[in-house]
C-alpha cells in the first residue's frame, strides 16, 4: 500500500472494527459524561471536530479531553501531540497506536 | 440571475464565473492548485456574496430564528456565532447557516442549495415580516478572507483587536464611515474572516484587501477551491456532500441540532429518524496517488458487492492524493478499512480519519502575537 494516509498493511475488516469500536464507544461515553454534552454516543460522528467548530469546545475542555484519554486508556498525550485532538477519530487512532506499542489489545 | 456587486472587480482579475442555484458565483480566478496552496500557505480572498444575508432585530427576531433553525438561538452569547442549518419540512438540508448575536441584532448568513425565491418563501411563511427581517443580500457584499496569514491582513486593516476574537465570534469595525461586520469563522481549517460590507464601500474594501493579499503572497480565489479546502479540512460543505445526501443525521451534523428544543423547521422528521436509528453514515476515504476513479457518484465495493457511494471528492494538494467522502452502512463506517473502488476488482480505497491534514494555522497562537 502506497497511501500516504492510514495504516500501511490491510487487515481483515472485522478485525479492524473489533479493535476500533470499543475504543470509540469508551471515549464517546466518557466525553459525554465529563463534558455534560447533550448528545448520545450515536449522535457524535467520529470525524466531529473536538475544538473550535463541531463540538465547539474551548481550551479548558481540551484539558478535560486529555484527562479523559489518560483516565480511560492510561495513555498520556505529550504537549507537542495536541494535534491528535482534531477529532474523535484522530484521538482513537492515537489510542490504538499507543496500545499497539504497549502490546495492549482492546 | 443574481450577480455580485464585485463581479466586475473579480472579472478584471481574470475570474471565471458560473451559475449555482440561480446565483452567479466566482468559480476560480487562477488554477485550483494555486488557489488551494495560497490559502494553506498564505491567504485567499473570495467573493461569498452568493450567501443570503439577513439582519433581524433581537427583540422581535429571537423566536423567529429559533423556530426556523436547528440550533439553539437563545443560547448564543453576545458577540458569538452559532453554526447550524435550515431544513425543509422533511428535515432535509436547505441551508448552512451562521447566526450571530450582535447586541441588538442577529445576523443570519445562509449558504443555500435552493434558489433565492424558495428561501424567500420559507422566510415569509415563518413570519419574516412580523419579525422585522431585513434582507441584506443585495445591499451588502460578503467577502471571505482565509488562510495561514489571514490574521495579518485583518490586523492591518481593522487593528490588533482582531487577534483577540475567538473562533465563531462577531465584531463591528469602521471602514470609511461605514460599519463592517466581521465574523471570525471560515471553513477551510485555516484562519478565516467573513466580512459583511455595505455595498457603498465594498469596492474600496475589496481593493484594500486585494492589495494586502497580493503583498502577503496570496491569491484571489473561487468557490471551487473552497469546496476542496473544506473537504480536506473536513468542514461540512452543503454544496457538495450536503446537496447529494441532504439528511443531516447521515452527514453527522447532530452537533448543529438542539434536540431538546420543542420544534424547529423539519425538527419532527429529524427527531423521528433519530429515534429509528441511523443506518448510513458519511466517512472519509482516500485512494492512492494518481487514482482518477475516486469521483462523486463512484461505487465502493466489498467482497464483490456495492456497499457505499462517493458523495464528494477532491485532490488534496497537501497530501498529493485523492480524497473523498462516502456514505457507508453504519456496520462498515469505520476508519482504517480497505475496499475496492468503481468495481469489485477496482483500485483500493481506504476509509480514513478526518481531518487528514494538520492545518498550519493550528501552529499559530494569535494571543501571543
Amino acid at each position: 500500500m502506497l497511501l500516504k494516509h492510514g495504516v500501511t498493511a490491510p487487515e481483515p475488516i472485522s478485525q479492524s472494527i473489533a479493535r476500533r469500536a470499543p475504543v470509540i464507544t469508551t471515549f464517546k461515553e466518557e466525553l459525554i459524561r465529563r463534558l455534560n454534552l447533550p448528545f448520545t454516543p450515536e449522535d457524535l460522528h467520529e470525524d466531529i471536530s473536538l475544538l473550535g467548530s463541531g463540538l465547539g469546545l474551548d481550551s479548558l475542555d481540551a484539558l478535560e479531553i486529555i484527562l479523559c484519554i489518560e483516565s480511560c486508556f492510561k495513555i498520556k498525550i505529550p504537549d507537542e501531540n495536541v494535534a491528535v485532538l482534531r477529532s474523535i477519530n484522530t484521538v482513537v487512532d492515537f489510542v490504538i497506536e499507543q496500545q499497539e506499542r504497549k502490546g495492549v489489545t482492546a | 440571475m443574481r450577480t455580485s456587486p464585485l463581479k466586475d472587480r473579480f472579472a478584471d482579475k481574470g475570474a471565471i464565473s458560473r451559475e449555482r442555484y440561480g446565483v452567479e458565483v466566482v468559480a476560480r480566478v487562477a488554477d485550483k492548485q494555486t488557489e488551494c496552496r495560497a490559502v494553506r500557505d498564505a491567504v485567499g480572498l473570495t467573493d461569498f456574496s452568493f450567501t443570503r444575508k439577513y439582519r433581524i432585530l433581537a427583540e422581535q427576531g429571537l423566536d423567529f430564528l429559533d423556530g426556523l433553525l436547528a440550533g439553539n438561538v437563545p443560547k448564543i452569547r453576545f458577540g458569538r456565532v452559532l453554526h447550524t442549518f435550515l431544513a425543509d419540512d422533511d428535515g432535509l438540508l436547505v441551508g448552512d447557516c451562521y447566526v450571530a448575536n450582535n447586541d441588538e441584532e442577529f445576523i443570519l448568513l445562509c449558504e443555500s442549495i435552493v434558489p433565492d425565491g424558495e428561501i424567500d418563501r420559507v422566510m415569509q411563511a415563518h413570519g419574516a415580516a412580523v419579525a422585522g427581517v431585513e434582507d441584506l443580500t443585495t445591499s451588502h457584499v460578503l467577502l471571505s478572507l482565509d488562510g495561514f496569514k489571514a490574521w495579518e491582513i485583518a490586523k492591518e486593516i481593522f487593528g490588533a483587536d482582531v487577534l483577540g476574537l475567538p473562533y465563531l465570534s462577531i465584531e463591528v469595525y469602521p471602514f470609511q464611515d461605514q460599519s463592517v461586520r466581521l465574523f471570525r469563522a471560515g471553513k477551510t481549517s485555516e484562519f478565516g474572516y467573513l466580512l459583511l460590507v455595505p455595498q457603498a464601500v465594498a469596492p474600496a474594501l475589496f481593493d484594500t484587501l486585494a492589495s494586502a493579499v497580493e503583498k502577503h503572497g496570496g491569491q484571489l480565489c473561487g468557490v471551487d477551491a473552497h469546496d476542496d479546502l473544506r473537504l480536506e479540512g473536513r468542514f461540512f460543505n452543503i454544496h457538495a456532500e450536503g446537496l447529494r445526501v441532504r439528511d443531516p443525521l447521515v452527514l453527522g451534523l447532530q452537533w448543529m441540532i438542539d434536540f431538546d428544543k420543542d420544534n424547529f423547521r423539519g425538527g419532527e422528521a429529524i427527531k423521528r429518524r433519530r429515534a429509528q436509528g441511523i443506518r448510513r453514515k458519511i466517512v472519509g476515504v482516500a485512494a492512492e496517488h494518481g487514482c482518477d476513479q475516486l469521483v462523486t457518484g463512484a461505487q465502493i465495493f466489498h467482497e464483490g458487492r456495492t456497499v457505499a457511494e462517493v458523495v464528494a471528492n477532491c485532490h488534496s494538494f497537501v497530501l498529493e492524493q485523492p480524497l473523498g467522502l462516502a456514505v457507508f452502512p453504519v456496520e462498515l463506517a469505520y476508519s482504517g478499512l480497505s475496499f475496492r473502488l468503481a468495481a469489485a476488482d477496482g483500485p483500493t480505497v481506504r476509509t480514513i480519519s478526518m481531518p487528514p491534514i494538520m492545518p498550519k494555522s493550528l501552529t499559530v497562537k494569535l494571543d501571543e502575537m
